[in-house]
């Protein structure tokens, strides 16, 4: 009598509690640690809030060098962020999406965005979990959307598994999709190259690169700030106007004139193998961004106040001084980063 | 007596987990009216108050964040990722909103947002709102960022028969501006009296559009998108737009 109640409570409780969802045991996954360097500041991204583990990073790996993201099938995250290059789109001025079409704007390089507070060129992305919907949708990037790309997910045994693993809800949903691309992101943290076992004490920089890093310090690290070498605002650097694109920069999310012609002040590192350079590519070298910093920038609207300290705009240069800069530039290159075997398609 | 045990057990099972006791399933309806009577897409001809004529062509948007409270201020918030709904006028199914599981109590007041929570873009399940949105082309794909309102159609200023389009597309600007506006209703009577009925019903006036907060005139901007100025004062004006409806108790 007392066991048959029993067994009607412990029914009960179940038949409440349990959703239509299958019991997956935790042990599939495990939680990854997210590698803080010493003399990083704290992320950005709320890692509490979405966790990377394995499965996750997994998932996020597998859906970045998927070409099924895009309406062609063929164009991945990974075809114009290649790793090699900082994950960026090597050579391409702008970015090549599906049929052969072309993009207005550069491919950025993804490293340490869990640092970043906004993201694109623009600050068009508040969060990274918002940010793939941008080349997922846009007609010159991957052309598709997101329900088609749920749909060709949801019939694929293999990416079932992986969401059910690597999500408590085990949903394949749009949240869980861009998390795993976000945990497959944040990973990614470059903060091993000379510039940083310098800093650590364990290398020391040549007499070029000691001279060019004090040049850095007084000329650029002014928005190339700290240790990310951005200071994450929007600025107009004084380029030239290409009247292809006429790009109007922040002012497209803003709608405010104060924010025409402005973009995202790049984080450096790797500086050296993300080329081209600049919000379209126009530039091929780190030699012709230093002469355009020295004699080509123009005053355009909203041109940034740093480059009016002086008679004439811009920043003045020696052909020496370049030199030793792209010799400090040169040691924030991280090989490590750019070989790492997790982030790599094959 | 094994066997009494057992269905009453069974009732009690059935009881709890269907109705949880006193919550029920609610619907929200939504009519777009103008003068008192539904908007008729592309063929009605109305007036605003700058003395233009205008029709719509279309008309939508976003309702999120639903509360409701009762006169001792406590606050029922419905389950945050999925209380987001795209109400769209040329599909009337997308008027009718259903809550599931909503305490079957007197209410005071009605809360929701009309467009989405900053604070909360893109956590809590709101990313999961994006196929929803992007068919109804409600997303601003190269901004990462949901339209909260959109009204399209033509207009003509006073005395004249030239047409013109116009379009409002209001929805936040990046983390720079934040167009999210929120919505509280109080009941009249029984509106939201809960142990009642299971229907509340929203009127929204579309021609306060133009004129609730601030004067609207559409030939000043035809065309307002990302627009600092602008685009605050049609959300503040959209705000406006909602009462509600008086209807009959179901029991």
């Amino acid at each position: 009598m007392k066991l048959s109640l029993l067994i009607f409570c412990l029914y009960f409780c179940l038949a409440c509690n349990s959703d239509e969802d299958t019991y997956v045991p935790i042990s599939e996954d495990k939680a990854l640690d997210f590698p803080q360097p010493d003399f990083f500041p704290q992320p950005v991204y709320d890692l509490d809030e979405n966790p990377p583990t394995e499965k996750g990073f997994e998932l996020g790996k597998k859906l970045f060098y998927d070409g099924r993201l895009s309406s062609t099938g063929v164009i991945s995250c990974g075809f114009c962020h290649i790793q090699e290059f900082s994950f960026t789109h090597h050579t391409h001025e702008v970015s090549h999406g599906v049929n052969g079409a072309l993009g207005t704007r550069n491919a950025q390089p993804l490293v340490n965005l869990a640092y970043f507070n906004e993201f694109s060129w623009d600050g068009a992305a508040p969060h990274l979990d918002a940010f793939s919907i941008i080349p997922i949708t846009t007609d010159v990037e991957m052309n598709e959307t997101v329900t088609n790309v749920l749909n060709k997910l949801e019939s694929d045994e293999e990416y079932i598994d992986l969401f059910s693993i690597a999500f408590e809800n085990g949903k394949v949903n749009t949240q869980n999709m861009f998390r795993a691309l976000s945990q497959f992101m944040v990973m990614m943290v470059s903060a091993d190259t000379k510039y940083d076992k310098v800093l650590e004490g364990n290398a020391v920089f040549t007499e070029a690169e000691a001279a060019g890093k004090a040049l850095f310090d007084s000329k650029c690290s002014g928005c190339h700030e700290g240790i990310l070498f951005t200071d994450q605002s929007y600025r107009n650097n004084g380029l030239p106007i290409d009247p292809r694109y006429n790009d109007i920069g922040r002012k497209r999310v803003t709608g405010l004139e104060t924010d025409k012609y402005k973009f995202k002040v790049p984080s450096l590192r790797n500086i050296a193998v993300s080329l081209p350079y600049m919000h379209d590519g126009r530039f091929k070298t780190l030699k012709e961004v230093l002469d355009f910093y020295d004699s080509g920038v123009q005053l355009t609207e909203n041109l940034d106040s740093v480059f009016q300290q002086s008679n004439s705009i811009g920043i003045s240069l020696s052909e020496t001084e370049k030199e030793q800069l792209i010799a400090f530039l040169n040691t924030l290159t991280d090989d490590n980063f750019l070989l790492d075997r997790r982030f790599s398609e094959f | 007596m094994k066997k009494i045990i057992t269905l009453i057990g069974f009732a009690l099972l059935m009881s709890s987990c269907s109705n949880d006791g006193d919550t029920k399933n609610i619907t929200i309806s939504f009519e777009n009216k103008i003068a008192g009577d539904r908007i008729n897409l592309g063929t009605g001809n109305y007036q605003n108050t700058s003395n233009e004529s205008y029709s719509i062509d279309e008309l939508k948007y976003i309702i999120s964040n639903i509360q409701l409270v009762k006169e001792n201020g406590e606050v029922f918030t419905y389950p945050q990722d999925n209380s987001y709904f795209l109400i769209n006028e040329s599909e009337p199914e997308s008027q009718i909103i259903v809550l599931n599981n909503v305490p079957a109590q007197d209410f005071q007041t009605l809360k929701f947002g009309i467009g989405i929570d900053q604070t909360n873009y893109p956590l809590n399940g709101v990313d999961n709102f994006v196929p929803t949105a992007e068919e109804n082309q409600m997303l601003w794909s190269w901004s990462a960022g949901y339209i909260f309102f959109k009204i399209e159609g033509d207009f003509s200023i006073e005395n004249e028969s030239h047409q013109d389009n116009f379009l409002f597309h209001i929805g936040s600007h990046g983390t720079n501006l934040d167009n999210y506006k929120t919505v509280e209703l109080s009941a009249t009577q029984f509106d939201l009296d809960l142990t009642r009925k299971d229907l509340i019903a929203i009127e929204t006036d579309i021609s306060k559009l133009f004129n609730a907060v601030h004067d609207i005139r559409i030939n000043d901007k035809s065309d307002i998108q990302v627009d600092p100025v602008n685009a605050p004062k049609i959300a503040e004006n959209a705000s406006q737009m909602f009462s509600l409806k008086p209807t009959h108790s179901t029991n």
